[in-house]
């Protein structure tokens, strides 16, 4: 068949007449949603939403969390902003903290050594050393009703009971040392504070409560040119906080306790507060000489924060100089600074210093990286493998929402609460918790939910304090102890309301040995570091990986 | 309905911490992706972090949530778009992205100055069990198609049935706020409709110390930034945008 130039312009009238008919169109929008339609593409769960309230357990602050539930499996979280120190917020890892479970390496079966074993091999193993020698537990979250589980579980074993502290408990231990108060009773009062001075605390970057500070800088605080709330940040490096602050006094590393006897010094020989304490030994020309600042820098630093009180400087860590700081200020036992909040708080003793034990077992609440200084049979409980761990026995616990828990007070708050956070999901069968494997040695031994229901009775029969939930109600007004409970259950908070006195007194003789720039590191820690499981959740590779936000932490399965 | 979504992010408020960020994600059900760079990674909300250029104690910094504009005016993307896969949606001024039309073209993309579109590389995968955890109200997206902020437009269509179920025409505005703005801990991005002289956010939207980026574009964003600080205020129009780690001298 011969091409003619009519059936050219035929065709080409032809195609241009299709075009403007909505058959291709329609035909490209068609094949588009059909490749976009293939049988593997994941699709979400159709079902029944609802919204349950509990609180976000990896780490010790509790922070209160509205978990979305579509067909019976967490959908999302959000914060609860009724709750008292949180107050809505959340730190980024929580908002992703619903996905952990499905995380890769979520642990499912007993590990012994480099084999698979079983629940009756590590329960006989551990029976086993408890029958030939003294064992040690140890906790991450003290004062948790499990916790109680296994001080009653040592007691009778004639074991002992370890704490890893967080770095805001360590941070308090000094004050202890001074003061009889167990560091585990005292807080910090920052919403009556008029200057806070950050010794390296990544204050606006997860310390304690995320959502406790942030919220209280955002209002008293931020953007401001004089602002109700100054914070200063001493720090080495321009951090997070340090770029939000109100004054950023960069000194060399190491150095802060050099700082904090240099200011105090000021203030006692300027008498711009009351001689509380002795004399810092180290002159201000070597407190510039170690920090960096010069003299005047460090005598303004006084200045400003005598300026307006109350001011309470916060430590990083561990570092009696800074506390002995506080002492000198005024800050140690009064509003605005240190303050006792519970008498009933006791003394834990370190893990750092286990002592001989034969077998050790550790809670899945304590940092992965925790190594215990012990030659003994080590029990690991984790519900995510952070790799290269040395313990003998390597035991999956439940993971996010899948164990019943209370929450007790959280370190660096300056009130006592205490919440019940239900479990949400149903654990499977191979994992369990630390204290369900010691009920299966010792069957006699006290349960979790028996520990909180003792504990709700309790507060039920002091009748102090008040239930926030969605309305508050005090404690008083509740006609049973079964009503009380159910609250507790749905996520409400008791927050002790008692007439107390914050103060307690520190009997602080002469000034601590201030440690030298190479003796003392500052490392501003942030929430990815305090973070206690060994895995970020899969959502964290938005901040590590596809902004330029952050830089992948060490050791994290992001 | 006419309104007109908006927000206004107060960047002395903002500390960086990417709550916003993985609380977007989750809600909009943007798998993780373990190969993801910067370039190549699904971020809707993306906060970057810019510097004034200076060292020592004039160091300051600013954090910058970035995301969709929801330009009012001209709007770039949807002028390019062969496919008709974006819209300014005439009830509320948000600019939707169809991924069922979009061909994956990435016209949009390019368009938009604000970089705030993203492109579906990989077949969206999450590890074994974890899709339970999807978001039932958002359908995933597959790979090929553009991507990006859309308002949360899942939780405005749950507050517009909450009021069609009460015989409402309105939406209460409680029922409707995006994720990112209910993760931020300081509460430095508010959302509101702009339309409404007595919406709080209307209002700060016209205070003097708010700006968009890139006004002399023309577009009309209704993403208002805010912030006392002149340095932070003069990023609006530079030249190199608002890219991450640029610094401003």
């Amino acid at each position: 068949m011969k091409l003619t130039r009519r059936d050219l312009l035929w065709g080409a009238a032809g195609t241009a007449g299709l075009l403007v008919t909505p058959v291709p169109w329609k035909l490209l929008d068609d094949v588009s949603i059909w490749s976009q339609n293939w049988g593997w593409i994941p699709q979400p769960a159709r079902g029944p939403v609802e919204v349950k309230q509990s609180f976000c357990t990896l780490c010790p602050q509790g922070c209160g969390m509205r978990v979305r539930m579509a067909s019976g499996w967490p959908v999302g979280v959000a914060g609860v902003a009724s709750h008292p120190f949180s107050r809505g917020a959340l730190c980024p890892l929580g908002f992703g903290a619903h996905q952990l479970n499905w995380h890769p390496r979520r642990l499912r079966t007993v590990r012994h050594g480099a084999s698979s074993s079983s629940w009756e091999a590590a329960r006989a193993a551990f029976a086993k050393a408890c029958s030939e020698g003294p064992v040690a537990i140890v906790d991450g979250y003290p004062g948790r009703a499990a916790s109680s589980v296994f001080q009653t579980f040592v007691q009778e074993k004639k074991g002992s009971y370890r704490t890893v502290s967080s770095p805001e408990t360590l941070a308090l231990a000094p004050y202890e040392s001074w003061s009889g108060v167990p560091a585990a009773g005292m807080g910090y009062d920052l919403e009556n504070a008029q200057t806070i001075v950050s010794f390296g605390a990544p204050l606006l970057d997860g310390w304690a409560t995320p959502g406790r500070f942030t919220r209280l800088w955002a209002e008293r605080a931020a953007g401001s040119a004089d602002p109700q709330l100054r914070l200063i940040q001493v720090e080495a490096s321009f951090s997070r906080t340090a770029a939000r602050a109100w004054q950023w006094v960069p000194v060399h590393a190491g150095s802060e306790a050099a700082l904090a006897a240099g200011v105090a010094r000021v203030l006692l020989e300027e008498h711009l507060v009351p001689a509380r304490g002795p004399m810092p030994p180290m002159t201000l020309a070597e407190a510039a000489g170690q920090t960096g600042l010069s003299t005047g820098a460090i005598a303004d630093l006084a200045r400003t924060m005598v300026a307006r009180l109350p001011a309470v400087a916060i430590a990083n860590d561990d570092n009696p100089a800074i506390a002995a700081l506080n002492v000198v200020l005024g800050a140690a036992g009064a509003r605005g600074g240190i303050v006792r909040k519970s008498k009933h708080a006791e003394s834990y003793a370190s893990a750092a210093d286990i002592g001989s034990a034969r077998a050790v077992l550790i809670d899945s609440t304590v940092p992965w990286d925790f190594t215990p200084p012990t030659n003994a049979e080590v029990f690991r409980f984790a519900a995510w493998d952070g790799g290269s761990s040395t313990a003998d026995w390597l035991l999956p616990a439940p993971g996010f929402l899948e164990e019943l828990t209370d929450v007790p007070t959280a370190p660096a708050s300056a009130i006592a609460t205490y919440a019940v956070a239900p479990s949400l999901l149903k654990a499977s069968p191979e994992v369990q918790s630390a204290a369900q494997f010691l009920s299966g040695i010792d069957p006699a031994l006290i349960t979790v939910e028996k520990v909180i229901h003792a504990r709700c009775a309790d507060l039920f029969r002091g009748r102090v304090g008040t239930l926030q939930g969605q309305e508050a109600t005090p404690v008083a007004k509740f006609a049973s102890v079964q009503k009380l409970e159910e609250q507790l259950w749905r996520g409400a908070v008791w927050v002790d309301e008692s007439p107390r006195s914050p103060a307690f007194r520190c009997e602080l003789k002469e000034w601590p040995a201030t440690a030298g720039p190479a003796q003392a590191v500052s490392s501003s820690e942030n929430w990815s570091n305090a973070w206690r499981a060994p895995v970020l959740p899969p959502l964290a590779s938005k901040l590590y990986l596809e902004s330029s936000l952050r830089e992948v932490p060490d050791r994290r399965n992001v | 309905m006419n309104a007109r979504y908006g927000m206004v992010i107060d960047l002395d408020r903002c500390t960086g911490c990417g709550s916003c960020m993985v609380a977007c994600a989750a809600e909009n059900n943007v798998p993780p992706v373990p190969q993801a760079s910067p370039r190549t990674g699904t971020t809707p909300m993306l906060v970057r972090k810019v510097s004034n250029g200076m060292e020592g104690v004039a160091q300051r910094e600013v954090f910058i949530p970035i995301m969709c504009m929801h330009c009012e005016h001209e709007t770039p993307c949807v002028s390019v778009c062969p496919q008709q896969a974006v819209e300014v949606d005439k009830a509320t001024g948000i600019v939707m992205q169809m991924p069922q039309r979009c061909l994956g073209c990435r016209y949009c993309m390019t368009a938009c100055p604000y970089h705030a579109r993203y492109f579906n590389w990989w077949d969206p995968a999450w590890p074994a069990g974890m899709e339970k955890s999807l978001n039932p109200g958002v359908a995933v997206r597959m790979r090929g198609v553009v991507e990006k902020c859309n308002m949360c437009h899942a939780r405005l269509h749950s507050a517009m049935a909450k009021a069609a179920v009460a015989g409402k025409w309105e939406i209460d505005p409680a029922d409707y706020v995006p994720a990112c703005v209910e993760a931020c801990p300081t509460a430095a991005i508010r959302f509101g409709n702009l339309a409404d002289q007595n919406d709080p956010v209307s209002h700060e939207a016209h205070s003097p110390d708010a700006f968009r980026l890139l006004a002399r574009l023309d577009t009309e964003p209704k993403v208002y930034y805010k912030s006392k600080e002149a340095w932070v205020k003069a990023l609006a129009e530079s030249k190199s945008g608002p890219g991450s780690e640029v610094k401003h001298g």
